[in-house]
């Protein structure tokens, strides 16, 4: 058993922080309506490699990874100053389109780089368990960085994911404000996929938020409740997976998936029987 | 000059048929807000794929004389039937969620359960690239003529009863529509929806699909709020792009989808452009 827990540490460790600061931002993605928004940038971020891989620079190298970030920090750039007083075209379909050109690009590169496929599912599954100590500081250092700055910013962030229909503040200082909002995500997003992979990071993001969000409108509530459910979710998913035996990032999604159904069906079935209850006493 | 078109002449039709129905969906699911819904459905329909090769391989199916591919298919259109079911019900005021959450949670779950199931690690790359760009260079007349059926029947029942679908994406804006009995008509809408996404990305792969519904329905929005409007412009869109990828695809020997996809972008940016030079005409 002792065993098993220090072997499980690192994994364990890195998984709550993710969660910590996967399920703060989700409760912005969430109310924004750009649930996909992770997932175009793992993407961006893989192609940023393969270009940097094609400049001639080893794979891990500091060069990749500064092209890797440089990359994708102008896509979502890009993407922040698609913001409109009038939005013709959902933000969330810019996402889908930024996704799917970045895929077809990598497509195409990927014939022209040895094993090159290799990288489009490579971020798919993610290593959870081979995660070192270092890895997991170098992880808390930078969401420590990037959560004072959200911090500096909390009022702004809050109230620009609040407004559905037109501008909280002027154009340009809401896309401002934006620019920090993306490129502070985007920096998480690049740092937790290598370790977590995709599927563990959007589930890690969208889950706990819903979770909240179906039961409270209040921003402090949900943030507090997305912690606690999406860090309960990550340890009991790891523990089902070492009992189990199966890989332990598809055991949280799966995990996790499955209790905001359950939770949205027990919201209208509950709705329901208090309805049927107030007919029958009137 | 013959043997380009002998060789193109297949998927370049099969291309114009999943243009023609993608361009109608492509408006749904942008004025939905419901975007990822294509790769969330193909997603769930390989999981159901996966549940019967999983059934047949423990040997408790009880259709033994069925075919393996029939009862793959059968259970992939079973979970696509769920999946439209469940996106109806959870479509509720109450769940104050956007459809797009629970969409995006059901793909997460549908694909890490079907490597849960499968328990597989090697070659699942090859699959996976595979499963994203198709091969549709590769498709045969068979799979066409297949198409054909499913595109004019489908189309056909959305042509006739086209004011009901477009009641109920209003209501999705949250306008108030005339639409009787709403509940019936959205999920007749997702279960349709699921069995042309289930035959094109047979066809033409997730991805292909996805950008055929997303870009140009995206770049008609620029020009035009009538659907039928809507509908021929993205079918036009499409038509160029297809010709001019499978034609680069041919000229410089690169994969085909990637091809039409560059194209379908580079036809949003030069919409874009023309849109605001359009704007500053008027002013």
């Amino acid at each position: 058993m002792i065993d098993t827990l220090k072997f499980l540490a690192a994994p364990i460790t890195l998984t709550i922080l993710m969660a910590g600061i996967l399920s703060y931002f989700g409760n912005h993605i969430l109310s924004r309506g750009i649930i996909f928004i992770d997932i175009a940038v793992a993407q961006i971020a893989a192609l940023g490699t393969m270009i940097g891989l094609l400049l001639g620079y080893a794979e891990e190298s500091l060069n990749v990874q500064l092209i890797s970030y440089a990359f994708t920090i102008i896509v979502i750039s890009i993407f922040a100053l698609t913001k409109f007083h009038k939005q013709v075209i959902p933000q969330e379909a810019i996402i889908g389109i930024i996704y799917c050109i970045g895929l077809g690009i990598a497509l195409l590169l990927a014939e022209r780089i040895p094993g090159g496929s290799n990288f489009i599912s490579k971020t798919i599954t993610g290593n959870l368990l081979w995660v070192t100590w270092g890895k997991v500081l170098e992880c808390f250092v930078i969401f420590l960085v990037i959560g004072i700055i959200h911090l500096v910013f909390w009022k702004h962030f809050i109230l620009i994911s609040g407004t559905r229909n037109g501008l909280p503040y002027s154009l340009w200082r809401t896309r401002f404000y934006e620019l920090i909002f993306y490129i502070t995500f985007s920096i998480i997003i690049v740092k937790a996929v290598p370790g977590g992979g995709v599927f563990l990071i959007f589930t890690l993001l969208i889950a706990p938020a819903s979770a909240a969000t179906l039961f409270t409108d209040s921003w402090k509530k949900r943030f507090i409740w997305s912690w606690i459910i999406g860090t309960l979710g990550s340890i009991t998913g790891i523990y089902l997976s070492y009992t189990l035996n199966i890989s332990n990032a598809p055991a949280i999604v799966t995990l996790l998936g499955l209790v905001v159904f359950i939770l949205a069906f027990i919201k209208l079935t509950a709705r329901k029987l208090s309805l049927n209850n107030k007919n029958q006493a009137v | 000059m013959i043997s380009v078109l002998d060789f193109m002449i297949a998927p370049f039709i099969a291309c114009i048929l999943l243009i023609i129905i993608t361009s109608y969906f492509g408006i749904h699911v942008i004025e939905r807000e419901i975007i990822f819904i294509d790769i969330a459905l193909a997603q769930i329909a390989a999981f159901g794929s996966a549940v019967s090769l999983v059934i047949n391989k423990l040997g408790i199916s009880p259709h033994e004389d069925i075919h393996e591919h029939d009862s793959r298919t059968f259970l992939a259109y079973v979970f696509c039937l769920i999946a439209a079911g469940l996106f109806t019900l959870l479509k509720n005021k109450r769940i104050k969620i956007p459809l797009e959450a629970l969409i995006g949670i059901a793909y997460a779950v549908a694909t890490t359960a079907a490597v849960i199931i499968l328990d597989k690690g090697a070659g699942s790359d090859v699959h996976i690239h595979d499963m994203l760009v198709g091969s549709i260079l590769w498709v045969s007349w068979h799979q066409i003529i297949r198409l054909l059926i499913v595109v004019t029947v489908i189309g056909g029942f959305h042509f006739i009863f086209r004011d009901k679908f477009k009641g109920i994406t209003l209501l999705y804006q949250g306008k108030e529509s005339n639409t009787t009995r709403p509940k019936l008509w959205d999920f007749i809408f997702y279960f349709t929806f699921g069995i042309v996404i289930v035959e094109a990305v047979y066809v033409g792969g997730i991805l292909t699909v996805f950008a055929f519904l997303i870009i140009p329905a995206s770049t008609s929005a620029l020009f035009s709020t009538r659907w039928s409007r809507r509908v021929l412009t993205a079918i036009l869109i499409g038509c160029i792009s297809t010709i001019l990828g499978l034609y680069l695809s041919w000229v410089m020997d690169i994969p085909c989808s990637p091809a039409i996809i560059l194209f379908l972008a580079v036809s949003l940016f030069i919409s874009i452009i023309i849109k605001a030079l359009l704007k500053l005409k008027t002013h």
